[in-house]
């Protein structure tokens, strides 16, 4: 099985975004967004390459939704109503409530400004939010018997989600946009930790890395402060959601904290709107909202108040947030040809001013005059700031989420190629994570974890929950004393719970497989267990039996014992702190069991003609293959002894 | 009812073939809880549960709820534990095939005994472990293992092992089962065995389970300190590097509590590398690093990955959604701050930062870490930083408030422009919240005495505004204007004021507001020395750089500083770190400020003694004028004149004890030559000789005023002790002259003794007795000789008026004065003693002593009433020498409690006169002379023990 990714926006370019997976059979595309910069086809994802017959309902699951961006939701009106998808549109509940909010206000732009002929009517709009599903935070939604999908908080903008999807025992995750440093009314991003085959990330700041914001924050509060304690009056055009709340939080919470009295205005419109939503929306915002929800919403700003066209000249200083942010238009332009000319007054302008509004021109350079129209002229004497927060994670937030999911596989969409390339670097350079970075209309594929089904027997389900750990020493420190003196547990370096390994897999054609245990394989295959089991004899010095003479015929029992005797005390002064038992007829270390030989033949016996000139006594030693090392320890030392006496042997060899 | 019930129950439970019944057992708990249930009871029940214990037959849920109940018993009748430990251990449980009820009744033996008691094999243990094959089992046994008594080498292994068990709760349980034996440093001597440990930890920081994961970290973070303690010179901040890059990596885990616990344990980590700090500090990896580790032993890229990996730790830290996190990431910051001048720069800005975060606990831990780098005098503040410093001045929390100024004490400003920023700030503070006064104040005064530069810059540029505006109006009420005199006065105490002259008006100023000014200082500086200072400043018309004036306040700072060395809750001590080729700068920890102005307090008294003399001079030169007035019968201006003198007595102030006793031997004096004014009009001019009983009254008070200026001081010259010999000589002839009074013979006995000590006082040496004192000499000889006194006396006396002129005196030498302060802590009326009646009951005081020595004789005397006084000797020897001032608490016990509900004691200090004659008082033990009081009575309130 594999899954299949085909790209049909926002492969290697920011707009449009839309990607259909295919993972184990299922299909499900992410996102259906469109490209603001386009008029023409190249407007919407080229939907025919999802199915040629156009018939989607079959051959898509499902449509999953992020967040309520025009790149996101954009086209999904015209795929629904115009192209014919009628199945399951699954996203959060913010983002099912704006988004029809922005799709209107985008036809609206379209119809009534531009005067293009519309792509999606009201109707359109009303009839395709009817076919969504909304779905809340960590909601794990069954799509059908074997695809389940759950959105995670992804920060960005209000409503936005990260969406898991699985099927079978492949996984994955889409994350839209989403934003790893929390703002002043959103939380950061957060996930748990899957196991998943594949990633799917934005990466529209894909090798910036971010300051702290806080120094923006202070620079903003500075300007702004500095400019009402002078008397002037300073002007934020925003966007209607999510800029305006979080400006207007930072700015309520420090007059709350400064005790400052000037004004804050919200013009009228959109931003009231928005407003409520916020209000209503609370468990989607950041952690400290959240908290502070019991005793009073902080979208219930205090020092703010709806602003009145008559105050536009009111003396004495204010803050006014007008709506469009670019001051493209609109209030915000109204306002500004008041404002602008005078000395004390501030304009704070957002990050990013498309070209050709006022915004952009305020942006570049620092004009002294601005020209409208061939009859209007505004001179610009204000102080201007500019704001520069992002709702995007930057490339160390995309790095930190790769790592924090390992995923197998990765695809970057939504961001510049050449950017793009170098984070997928780094991904597969420090991660060691492959990494995509499919063009629009391209597919990866990629594959997925199989997993075979197996019966387990009773033994190895009974083994698998009995702890079985082992402690090892990790080999490269390993020298032989220092493994005889630390038998003892503790000192050993690793722990090894060798449970799961213990089984056996059996695949037979015709059955299904089967995971026995070790004692279950042996009545199976009706075998006995074998163990192997090393011998040796060795032959050790021996003096002081010449004097008792009989030194052809068998030792007496009593000769034997003394001579165990006397190699017990040997060995436990040789290895002392090593668990050595007399047990009588042999002595036991381990596996390891050495008794008198008395055998003329001994079959492990390698030097069969001992040399006359000493007595020798030979010990016949069997261990198994664990304690082989020991073993070899032990006998080389036997070899070594010579039982007479405490002196080291002077060996002829 | 409780028979039955037990009946009942133990029926049901004896009955072997059936399980007890659910009911039969609670009703038995009940009857266990119950605290009124009979002992009997307890004991049957206690026998019946052992005896099923014991039982074969019973079903796994009856064993668990028979320990139930067992451990419910233990609990409620402690003195029942030792037997039911022993039932449960002999009972056959702990070795039957169900590891489960196993695993139970040693979780109920571990429950309610401590480990000596409850022993359990090791071997059992371990095959019990081993055997447990549902995972609950294993927890229990695990989380129980420290208190069973096990052996800590067996634990260890069983904990270690267990890390790889497949239940994440039973992986926590012997993380935290390993993080509970570091203490074990038996174990220690193997650094094989810690290495191993750590590793493993290591190994499971990668855990799915997120509490998995922080018990990991907490155990990474002490076995890693033990590594680290383990290692010598190089390889120790090797290791240390090594275990804080470990806990970098967590920093990033989804899960908060993974987070908080990754922050504390950063800070539990000293001795870091600067690099790797640094490199905490910025989410970039750094150029700099890139190129040490160049020559080092990476290559570039892993030394890449190896960056990234902890690369702006701190950062992420600092902007986390959850204030629990930014709060333990400022927290563990500040410990690194102090160690490298360079990480104390950067780490401040992001600190600055945090002034501006939304939660006032992170706020607050913030401020508390740029105090503490304050403290270790590595803050360094630069403008940029500013705007949100002073916000938190302004901000609406008064603890924030509070906590910045308390930077602003000790924080050291570059240059003008950020003093002049921070003075503003401050002032800000207290226009708007004025209630903030006194520490605002305070702050001024430290900031001025560290500035003085600055602050003599910022006080003229001001001047204009602190002079008074209109008609000499002075806008002193305003806090602003305050709060410059505050900084004015202290700029001359400043080591880096280098010429500029505050004008000495401006002391003079603040003189007026000295209230204010001093309780804003308390902590600093009492009111007496304050003032001191202030009059000697105004008063010095040549003030500039050769006045030494900032020799005062030198214990003061020593205090201060005393108090900040130790808020400091862990003094870190100076490490050198020699990290391979580069050498670090390490800042020096220990910081001396402040120092330099502990120079003596001498000098400074010296000239502030001269003052004082000067002035007391001038007012006796005063002193004499009135008496001129007096003789020349114009009592009422003569007295005027003396009120006046005292009223500029009191202007003055004194900051030694010296100077304080040439004030009150002033005021002595002043208040005796009143009395001699108002009896001069009696006796001499006999203007209202129709007054007896008043004058009487006035020669008392006259004869205790001249005893105390006689007995209270020490230290006169020869002339000045002859002058007040005098003068007690003229009042026992003014006593004489009269003659409704005259004939006491102990008047007459009292000049005679005094007319001899002059006499041994002259035969010294050659002063010219006064025309006054031949006259007494002669008038007691006549009246001695003649035998018929009165008519000589009289003849003599109406004569008093020619031979008596008051000398012209002058007080030159250091007199002292003997003085007591005598305080019963806590005591007042709504507060009394208690006491019981008939028992004698102790009352507590703080006593004082100014100069006493241990000739003096001390009394304390207790007043009940007239007629009832009972007197305690203050044995100063036994009280442990004397000093000039001498404190000390004593326990005075008083016998006659009256039967009465309340009632209340004077107590006071009494001196004997030692050179009166000797007279016994009626009371047994008291004092053999008279007493002069060193104090006035104070009134100690007592009041019965009631009953219940």
């Amino acid at each position: 099985m594999a899954i299949e990714c085909l790209v049909l926006g926002a492969g290697q370019e920011v707009g449009k975004s839309c990607v259909v997976v295919t993972i184990n059979g299922k299909r499900i595309m992410f996102d259906c967004g469109m490209h603001m910069g386009y008029d023409d086809h190249r407007r919407y994802p080229d939907f025919s390459l999802i199915s040629k017959s156009r018939d989607f309902d079959h051959s898509l699951d499902c449509v999953i939704i992020t967040h309520f961006h025009l790149d996101h939701v954009g086209a999904l009106p015209y795929f629904t109503e115009v192209c014919g998808y009628n199945g399951p549109i699954y996203m959060t509940y913010p983002t099912k409530a704006l988004a029809p909010l922005m799709l209107e206000d985008f036809r609206k732009v379209l119809v009534d400004r531009r005067g293009e002929e519309e792509q999606f009517t009201s109707l359109h709009i009303s009839q395709c939010m009817q076919k969504v599903i909304a779905i809340d935070l960590k909601q794990t939604l069954q799509v059908d018997d074997d695809l389940q999908i759950r959105a995670y908080y992804a920060g960005h903008v209000l409503g936005a989600a990260m969406f898991y999807a699985k099927v079978g025992e492949s996984a994955m995750v889409y994350t839209g946009d989403y934003n790893m440093t929390p703002d002043r009314h959103l939380g950061a991003a957060q996930i748990d930790r899957l196991e998943l085959d594949l990633l799917i990330t934005e990466s529209t700041y894909a090798t910036t890395i971010r300051d702290s914001k806080y120094a923006r924050e202070r620079e903003f509060l500075k300007a702004v402060h500095e400019c009402v304690a002078g008397g002037g009056k300073v002007l934020i055009p925003t966007f209607a959601l999510g800029r305006a709340q979080e400006l207007c939080i930072l700015l309520d919470d420090y007059w709350e904290r400064m005790n400052l009295k000037v004004p804050i205005y919200f013009s009228a419109g959109l931003t009231i709107q928005a407003n409520m939503y916020y209000k209503i929306l609370i468990s989607w915002t950041s952690q400290k909202i959240k908290e502070t929800y019991a005793t009073r919403n902080a979208f219930d700003f205090k020092h703010v108040h709806n602003f009145d066209r008559s105050l536009i000249n009111a003396p004495g200083p204010c803050v006014l947030f007008a709506t469009p942010g670019m001051i493209s238009g609109g209030f915000s332009l109204e306002v500004f040809k008041q404002w602008a000319p005078c000395e004390m007054n501030l304009i704070t302008l957002p990050g990013y001013c498309v070209a050709g509004t006022v915004g952009h021109k305020l942006m570049s350079g620092k004009p002294t005059k601005i020209v409208l129209d061939k009859d209007t002229q505004i001179d610009v004497r204000c102080q201007i700031h500019q704001l520069s927060f992002s709702p995007h994670t930057d490339s160390k937030g995309i790095m930190d989420l790769a790592r924090f999911l390992s995923p197998k596989n990765v695809i970057l969409v939504h961001g510049e190629k050449p950017k793009m390339v170098s984070l997928k670097e780094r991904i597969q350079s420090e991660l060691r994570i492959p990494c995509y970075l499919p063009a629009n209309c391209d597919t990866v594929h990629i594959p997925s974890t199989t997993y075979v089904k197996a019966h387990a027997s009773n033994a190895f389900i009974r083994s698998c929950l009995n702890p079985n750990f082992r402690f090892l020493k990790r080999s490269k420190e390993e020298n032989s004393d220092q493994v005889l003196r630390n038998t003892n547990s503790t000192a050993l370096l690793q722990v090894n719970d060798e449970r799961v390994a213990e089984g056996i897999l059996i695949m037979e054609k015709g059955k299904k497989a089967r995971v026995v245990h070790q004692d279950d394989l042996l009545l199976m295959l009706r075998q006995k267990k074998h163990d192997i089991q090393f011998g040796y004899c060795c032959a050790a010095q021996l003096d002081n039996l010449e004097e008792t003479g009989n030194r052809d015929g068998a030792l007496s029992h009593s000769d034997k014992c003394s001579c165990l005797q006397l190699l017990f005390k040997e060995l436990s002064n040789y290895f002392s702190g090593v668990n050595i038992q007399d047990l009588g007829e042999h002595l036991q270390v381990e596996s390891f069991q050495v008794s008198v030989c008395l055998k003329d033949n001994c079959p492990y016996r390698i030097i069969d003609s001992p040399r006359k000139e000493a007595p020798t006594i030979f010990f016949c030693c069997s261990w198994s293959a664990a304690d082989e090392k020991l073993a070899r320890e032990i006998i080389s030392a036997i070899e070594r002894f010579n039982l007479s006496d405490n002196l080291p042997c002077k060996n002829s060899k | 009812m409780e028979h039955h019930l037990l009946h009942i129950c133990l029926q049901s439970l004896k009955d072997n073939n059936n399980p007890p019944s659910l009911q039969a057992l609670a009703s038995l708990r009940s009857l266990i809880i119950n605290p009124n249930t009979s002992d009997s009871t307890i004991y049957s029940i206690l026998e019946t549960l052992t005896h099923s214990l014991q039982l074969s037959t019973n079903s796994l849920t009856t064993h668990h709820h028979i320990l139930k109940l067992l451990t419910d018993l233990a609990s409620h009748r402690t003195h029942l534990s030792s037997q039911i430990l022993n039932s449960i251990h002999s009972s056959s449980l702990l070795f039957t095939e169900s590891t489960q009820i196993a695993a139970e009744s040693l979780t109920s033996l571990a429950s309610f005994s401590n480990s000596d008691q409850n022993k359990i094999d090791d071997q059992l243990f371990m095959s019990l472990c081993f055997a447990a094959t549902s995972a609950s089992a294993r927890l229990r046994l695990l989380r129980n293992g420290e208190r069973l008594g096990i052996g800590t080498h067996m634990l260890f292994t069983v904990f270690l092992g267990f890390t790889k068990d497949p239940y994440p709760y039973v992986r926590k349980a012997s993380l935290d089962g390993l993080l509970g034996l570091c203490k074990s440093y038996d174990l220690f001597e193997d650094i094989s065995v810690t290495e191993g440990c750590y590793c493993r930890a290591v190994e499971l920081l990668q855990d799915n389970e997120h509490s998995v994961r922080s018990a990991a970290i907490r155990v990474v973070c002490e076995w890693g300190q033990m590594l680290i303690a383990a290692k010598e010179g190089n390889d120790k901040i090797a290791q240390s590097n090594q275990v804080f890059v470990q806990i970098c990596s967590m920093v990033r885990d989804m899960s908060v509590e993974v987070r908080v616990e990754a922050f504390n344990a950063l800070g539990k980590i000293k001795l870091v590398s600067e690099d790797i700090l640094l490199q905490t500090i910025s989410k970039k990896v750094l150029a700099i690093l890139k190129e040490k580790n160049s020559h080092g032993q990476c290559t570039a890229e892993r030394f890449e990955i190896l960056a990234s990996s902890y690369a702006g730790a701190f950062m992420h830290g600092l902007e986390d959604e959850f204030h629990e996190v930014r709060k333990s990431a400022c927290n563990s910051l500040r410990i690194h701050t102090i160690l490298y001048a360079e990480f104390a720069r950067r780490s401040l800005s992001l600190l600055m930062d945090m002034l501006n975060d939304e939660s006032m606990a992170v706020r607050l831990e913030a401020l508390e870490a740029l105090h503490h780098m304050a403290t270790f005098d590595c803050l360094n503040v630069q403008e940029i930083h500013m705007h949100m410093f002073l916000g938190s001045l302004l901000d609406s929390c008064d603890l924030i408030r509070s906590t910045a100024r308390k930077i602003f004490k000790l924080v050291k400003l570059p240059d003008l422009k950020l003093f002049r920023l921070s003075i503003h700030g401050l002032l800000q503070n207290l226009e708007r919240y004025s209630k903030d006064e006194a520490d605002v104040f305070s702050v001024l005064f430290f900031m001025g005495r560290s500035h003085g530069n600055f602050a003599a810059h910022i006080v003229k540029e001001v001047s204009q505004e602190i002079e008074p505006v209109l008609e000499g109006q002075l806008g002193l009420d305003s806090a602003r204007v305050a709060a410059f005199l505050v900084l004015a006065i202290s700029a001359p105490l400043s080591q880096n004021q280098n010429g500029q002259i505050i004008p000495p008006r401006l002391f003079s100023y603040a003189v007026t507001l000295l209230g204010r000014i001093s309780c804003a200082l308390s902590e600093v500086v009492d009111q007496d020395t304050l003032l001191a200072y202030l009059s000697q400043c105004s008063r010095s018309s040549t003030l500039g750089a050769e006045v030494e004036v900032e020799s005062l306040l030198p214990a003061v700072d020593d205090v201060v500083l005393n108090r900040t060395k130790k808020d400091v809750n862990n003094p870190v001590e100076v490490p050198m770190l020699q990290t391979g080729n580069e050498t670090s700068k390490v800042q020096p920890v220990t910081s001396c400020e402040l120092e330099y102005l502990a120079t003596s307090i001498v000098e400074c008294q010296a000239d502030e003694l001269g003052e004082v003399m000067k002035s007391v001079n001038l007012i006796l030169a005063r002193v004499r004028d009135a008496w001129l007035l007096v003789q020349s019968r114009c009592t009422n201006a003569a007295l005027r004149a003396l009120r006046d003198c005292k009223r500029e007595l009191a202007m003055l102030t004194s900051t030694s004890l010296e100077s304080s006793g040439a004030m009150a031997f002033t005021l002595q004096y002043l208040q005796v030559m009143k009395l001699f004014a108002k009896i001069w009009e009696h006796a001499v001019w006999k203007i209202r000789s129709n007054e007896t009983g008043g004058l009487e009254y006035l020669f008392g008070k006259l004869d205790m005023r001249l005893r105390e200026l006689r007995y209270r001081y020490i230290g006169f010259s020869k002339e000045e002790e002859l002058y007040v010999l005098e003068l007690i000589a003229l009042a026992c002839l003014l006593r004489l002259s009269k003659v409704e009074i005259s004939c006491s013979p102990t008047t007459m006995k009292k000049l005679s003794a005094i007319i001899s000590h002059i006499e041994i006082l002259n035969d010294k040496g050659s002063i010219e007795p006064s025309n006054i004192l031949m006259d007494a000499k002669k008038t007691v000889h006549e009246i001695e000789s003649s035998k018929a006194g009165i008519s000589c006396s009289l003849f003599l006396i109406t004569n008093l008026d020619d031979f008596f002129t008051l000398k012209q005196f002058s007080l030159c030498s250091r007199v002292r004065h003997i003085n007591a302060e005598l305080n019963v802590p806590g005591n007042d009326s709504e507060n009394p003693l208690r006491f019981v009646s008939g028992l004698p009951v102790a009352i507590p005081l703080d006593i004082t002593l100014y100069n006493v020595s241990s000739e003096n004789r001390l009394w304390l005397t207790m007043r009940m009433s007239e007629e009832s006084t009972q007197f305690v000797f203050l044995d100063l020897n036994i009280l442990g020498g004397c000093n000039e001032v001498k404190k000390f608490t004593f326990v005075a016990p008083f016998y006659r409690t009256p039967k009465a509900c309340s009632f209340s004691l004077w107590i006071s200090i009494g001196m004997e006169c030692a050179l009166e004659d000797c007279h016994i008082l009626n009371h047994c033990g008291g004092p053999r002379r008279d007493l002069v009081y060193l104090f006035q009575e104070k009134e100690v309130h007592l009041c019965l023990v009631r009953r219940g």
